[in-house]
């Protein structure tokens, strides 16, 4: 993104509210929106697992940080489908955990450069949502929650045993070998000097990377027609249907777009942790992915990338603790939490879905307009008084 | 395959000290200086406690910085092994405790460790969950090398599992202590380096069981067996049918695969009745072998056929409750063995905990304390060091017999505890099994270029 | 062995195999068919009738879990099966009663995806529960040998095997399985076809404004179609449980099983429910005898081929759409 197109405000004034306006100022919102996004991708790992104080408090890791990016890009993919088509999808394991294997199986046996492995992975995940998609998507509603669920199932039992020659079983895929990056970098080192600091590894900035790159093109779908369609479809589809759309052609795109996320991201686990365990193809995996979209908030961009970072914290690092204390005082909220976090997690998860469909994401949002909206009228009644005050001298 | 780079490492060292220790106590006095190193990464600040650390170049999480070596521990605290991961936790911790203030085989059996930490550094630990989930523990074992800069890590509970971390643990050079696993593959076709098994496996099991088989049930007999069909009881199954068809003269009628995810066996038990064999071997592990066990009772499959599972464990015990009766099997190791470790072993851990320990608890003790006498014998904690002091050692202090943990797959070489389950009305807490025989590591193994060894390759030191 | 044995073993196991199944398909289906409401708890319940089943007929000891720690050493009131069998189903029909009143109704107007969702944090949550309470190691569900001993009447065998003609030796305890299912799918097969309550439900099927527009109050015979549909999951955790090991895992294990069953079989139909439970018990049995490799892939095959021929399922009715 060049410079002009993260600063729009100079342009707008010029253009107006014409067509072309409206263009440019939504690329230049898509400018900032990827700006900021890698600012603040470039300055996690070092507040998450390098910074003084911070990385003290929050416990973190350059590894869980690398991990967190990864199920980002997964759960960006996914709420493009259910968050803004409407689709809920039980079986993005398939596609996930297929994009690992096709990774792995293609650096054991071809090459192990991590961009051949992303290629192949993806392919392999896009090729594989046309066909589920195509097959799943004949039914609506909870028949294609269940078909999407059976054909995943279907998978994880073909790997765990029929196909155990190419996925090594149960065993997990073990000997994958990451090949360096350009025929230079090895993923695994440091980058050097500040970078180093801030971004840690070079697999982190790989990742983070592609995660960008996620942001960049989920924003530029959803804010192009094609997005549009996708939320006309989600709010009612008989009318989308009226109006002349396609709308199982839509779907079916939804699908293999979300399911090429899905294997972005899942080669790039197979590329993190040189190793697919079988579960990557189990439903539950497909379960984690939904629980993390709904918590963060689904319908929303980084909504979901929140959720994933929430999950992935408690479920690795708090749930380590033994007791949940208010930060900085002795109270204890929770004893013994790493034995019921599951359990919170589940409360917390029902009364989401049950009480704000628009998930933590959208509670901050409220949160927000609550404080602008007191700040303006702060700031309105100060203003009142303000003249008020000097009528009355 | 193996390398010796042993004077590669000093020249290496010699370039790569260039930070000398700052926070090192006694250790400052054998520090052979600086240089101009650039290969030392940049946790090489540390400097050494118990001398001779700053020889060796930074490696995984060397140079321990301060003066608390962390170990850690990571085992199932949720999912169906639970039990099994909290009584491994309890021996961990006491490992860890007699490590710092002495007693028990710290003070008896292992002459290398002082009960006043390891090297003048105090051990300290952390936990973490696998969930028997390959992924999961590959996570939790992660945060422990890079968040809590663990020097060792040990657990174990599944072969998935400890194949994942053992993996993970060879790529960022931090020793791997196997606790339970019974694989071929762990220091077979996956085996590393930078990991050790006392365990035994499959491949044992097979050798062992036989002969007692053969002696309970007669020479010459037929069996039908079911496998779990992943790699354990792939195995499993490979191993049972050349030990019984060699060693008891046995014929196999037939051999068949139950897919993972398998819990209702009737369709096969039913096959297996109706094939006429005299002995039916259900290679089934933890609760999958409790069903199928309990299935195969209900079925009477007991009525006409001796049922044999090669391996128990506790909570598939507890799970099967009385269908285990008469069943034999092999066991890690138990509470029963009549000899002193094993005796003082049990002892010090119903005085600290008021329970029996299981198999796995003995592990996880005698696999800590092993690497403690380890490091204490390099004189360092350097990974390449402590892993040559535990090649081809020989040792006879953990209940097992005299043992070799082998260099050439990292297996140890030792005795066999072959069980028999008891009646429900004799079982009680901690005890199951009534101690059929300990086959002895003279019938058993194999040469480092045969069986399950001839597919290990360890990879490097480094 | 013969080919007719063979069969016969196959036709029973598929029997006993599909019969649990038929048992949470049934009360899935009619939930699903009547109330339009998409329960993935339904596995939950199955859970909480095998806890209940377990508290009511045994007395297991505990060494795991809060329960534990808190000091109860046991678990059980030991007061026989016959009372968990009919005990458990009470139980577990309050349960559905109120997990109709408070969750699910105020769901029914929320779309499809929102009643999975809620009813899947429903599911985590309760497995959780009974994961802290009586932790997550399993318990043995052991079979009562013999039932109605009273006095000098040794009372019926139920466990053990049983000396069948042709077959052999075949566990008892899985032809009474296949026994009980039958009889309460056919009671309930009998109350929706021949009651007035019944005619309710059928109509609420096919057209429910239509019923509220006669003024036929719906609501009752709703919350007591929710309730059948627990019930029914709670007697099959009860005869089911003592098949397997019991922990807090086997609810979402029979979940997914259980739901293709129902649309395998065509949603609203206790007939099609009947026969999605059986064509899978019969697959996965013939294919252990065939290809056991692919018997677990098997079943979720089937369901795939069935959904992409037949989409309303085999005995489903084409305009009952949930």
């Amino acid at each position: 993104m060049s410079e002009k197109d993260a600063n729009p405000s100079a342009k707008d004034a010029l253009v107006g509210g014409t067509l072309f306006g409206r263009w440019e100022k939504l690329r230049g919102r898509e400018g900032t929106v990827v700006g900021i996004t890698a600012i603040l991708v470039a300055v996690f790992p070092y507040l998450f697992a390098r910074a003084p104080v911070v990385s003290g408090f929050l416990q973190g890791y350059q590894s869980l940080a690398t991990l967190i990016l990864i199920w980002g890009i997964f759960a960006i993919g996914f709420d493009l489908l259910l968050g803004y088509t409407g689709l809920l999808s039980f079986g993005h394991a398939a596609f996930w955990g297929g994009a690992a294997y096709a990774a792995g199986i293609v650096a054991k046996n071809v090459s192990g450069d991590p961009i051949v492995m992303v290629v192949s992975g993806t392919l392999f995940a896009v090729l594989l949502a046309w066909v589920l998609g195509f097959l799943s998507l004949r039914r609506g509603g909870i028949y294609f929650s269940i078909l999407t669920l059976a054909f995943a199932q279907m998978f994880y039992y073909m790997a765990a045993s029929p196909l155990a020659f190419l996925t090594n079983g149960e065993n997990g895929l073990t000997g994958v070998e990451v090949g360096s990056f350009l025929g230079v970098i090895h993923l695994e080192a440091d980058v050097p000097s500040i970078g180093g600091m801030l971004l840690g590894t070079w697999l982190y900035a790989f990742v983070g990377v592609f995660f960008v790159g996620a942001v960049a093109v989920a924003y530029r779908i959803l804010n192009s027609p094609y997005g549009m369609v996708f939320r006309a479809i989600r709010e009612n589809e008989q009318r989308a249907e009226f109006v002349g759309l396609n709308v199982w052609r839509y779907k079916l795109m939804a699908f293999i777009i979300s399911g090429g996320f899905a294997g972005v991201a899942g080669s790039l686990f197979t590329i993190h942790g040189a190793y697919v365990p079988l579960q990557s193809l189990f439903w539950t995996e497909s379960g984690d992915i939904v629980v993390m979209t709904v918590l963060g908030g689904a319908g929303s961009m980084f909504g979901p990338v929140l959720g994933v970072g929430l999950y992935l914290y408690i479920e690795n690092i708090v749930s380590t603790i033994q007791a949940l204390t208010i930060p900085f005082t002795g109270i204890v909220l929770v004893r013994d939490f790493g034995f019921y976090w599951h359990l919170l997690l589940g409360v917390v998860f029902v009364a989401v879905v049950w009480v704000v469909p628009d998930g933590l994401w959208g509670i901050l949002n409220r949160l927000r307009e609550l404080a602008v909206d007191l700040g303006s009228k702060a700031a309105k009644r100060l203003r009142a008084r303000s003249e008020n005050g000097g009528g009355g001298q | 395959m193996a390398r010796d780079n042993k004077s590669l490492n000093r020249r290496d060292v010699l370039k790569a000290t260039g930070a000398v220790g700052t926070a090192g106590l006694a250790g400052l006095a054998g520090c052979t200086g600086g240089g101009d190193g650039s290969n030392g990464g940049d946790g090489s600040g540390g400097g050494g406690g118990g001398g001779g650390d700053d020889e060796y170049p930074a490696l995984g999480n060397f140079p321990i910085e301060g003066d608390t070596a962390t170990f850690g521990f990571n085992v199932p605290q949720s999912g169906p092994y639970a039990s099994e991961g909290e009584d491994e936790l309890r021996a961990y911790q006491l490992a860890v405790k007699h490590l710092n203030e002495g007693g028990g085989w710290v003070d008896s059996q292992f002459d290398d460790l002082s009960g006043d930490g390891v090297l003048g550094y105090t051990i300290d630990h952390v936990d973490g969950d696998t969930a028997t989930d390959a992924d999961q523990a590959r996570q939790s074992a992660s945060g422990m090398i890079q968040r809590d800069d663990a020097i060792m890590i040990s657990g174990g509970s599944s072969s998935a599992v400890a194949i994942a971390v053992q993996g993970l643990c060879q790529n960022e050079k931090v020793m791997f202590m196997c606790c339970l696993t019974h694989s071929n593959d762990t220091t077979g076709k996956d085996c590393v380096r930078y990991s050790f098994r006392e365990m035994f496996n499959a491949y044992m099991t097979g050798q062992a069981l036989a002969p007692v088989v053969r002696d309970a049930y007669g020479e010459g007999l037929q069996f039908y067996q079911l496998y779990a069909d992943y790699s354990w009881g792939q195995t499993q199954q490979a191993s049972m049918e050349q030990f019984m068809t060699d060693v008891a003269g046995g014929e196999q009628i037939e051999s068949v695969a139950t897919p993972l995810g398998t819990s209702d066996y009737s369709t096969y038990l039913s096959e297996a009745q109706s094939s006429g064999a005299d002995v039916l071997i259900l290679n089934h592990y933890g609760l999958d072998g409790a069903n199928s066990m309990q299935q195969a009772i209900d079925a009477g499959i007991d009525e006409d056929m001796e049922i044999i599972v090669p391996l128990y464990n506790r909570p598939m015990a507890e799970a099967a409750g009385g269908a285990i009766e008469g069943i034999y099997g092999t066991v890690a190791w138990d509470s029963q063995i009549d000899n002193t470790p094993s005796q003082e072993f049990t002892q010090a851990f119903r005085d600290e905990y008021d329970r029996t320990p299981s198999g796995p608890a003995q592990l996880a003790y005698a696999q800590t304390l092993q690497y403690a006498a380890a490091v204490e014998r390099a004189g360092t904690f350097y990974p390449p060091e402590v892993i040559k002091q535990l090649e081809d050692y020989e040792y006879d202090n953990i209940g097992m017999g005299s043992e070799t943990m082998r260099g050439c797959d990292h297996q140890a070489q030792r005795d066999v505890p072959v069980v028999q389950g008891l009646p429900a009305s004799e079982q009680s807490e901690g005890t199951y099994f009534n101690i059929v025989n300990i086959t002895s590591r003279d019938d058993l193994g194999y040469a480092c270029d045969a069986g399950p060894a001839a597919e290990c390759e360890l990879g490097s030191y480094e | 062995m013969s080919l007719l044995s063979d069969v016969l073993v196959i036709l029973l196991n598929g029997l006993q195999q599909g019969a649990i199944y038929v048992l949470l398909a049934v009360g899935l289906s009619i939930i699903l068919g009547t109330l339009k409401f998409v329960n993935f708890a339904h596995g939950a319940l199955y859970l909480v009738g095998t806890y209940a089943g377990l508290f009511v007929a045994l007395n297991v000891p505990l060494s795991n879990g809060k329960l534990a720690e808190w000091g109860f050493s046991s678990f059980g009131l030991d007061i026989g099966f016959l009372a968990a069998l009919l005990f458990v189903p009470l139980f577990v029909f309050g349960v559905g009663l109120l997990m109709e009143r408070y969750l699910a109704r105020a769901f029914y107007d929320r779309p499809d995806t929102d009643q999975i969702l809620v009813t899947f944090g429903l599911a985590i949550v309760v497995q959780e529960l009974f994961r802290v309470l009586f932790g997550s190691n399993s318990l043995p569900f052991e079979q009562p040998e013999r039932i109605l001993s009273v006095g000098s009447f040794a009372g019926i065998p139920v466990s053990g095997p049983i000396a069948l003609p042709i077959v052999g030796n075949f566990p008892q305890w899985r032809l009474w399985v296949i026994g009980i299912t039958a009889v309460l799918v056919a009671l309930v097969y009998l109350l929706v076809e021949y009651t007035d309550f019944g005619l309710v439900v059928r109509a609420g099927t096919r057209d429910a404004e239509m019923v509220r527009l006669l003024g036929i109050k719906i609501t009752r015979p709703y919350i007591v179609v929710f309730g059948i549909g627990a019930a029914l999951a709670g007697v099959a955790g009860v005869v089911g449980g003592p098949l397997n090991v019991v922990n807090p895992t086997i609810g979402t294990n029979i979940l997914v099983p259980a739901f293709l069953t129902v649309v395998i079989g065509g949603v609203g139909s206790i007939a099609g429910a009947v026969l999605g439970g059986i064509v899978f018990g019969l697959t996965t049995a013939a294919l252990v005898s065939f290809a056991p490799a692919w018997s677990q892939v098997g079943l979720y095959a089937i369901a795939a081929i069935v959904l992409l021929t037949r989409p309303q399922g085999l005995l489903g009715d084409e305009e009952v759409t949930p």
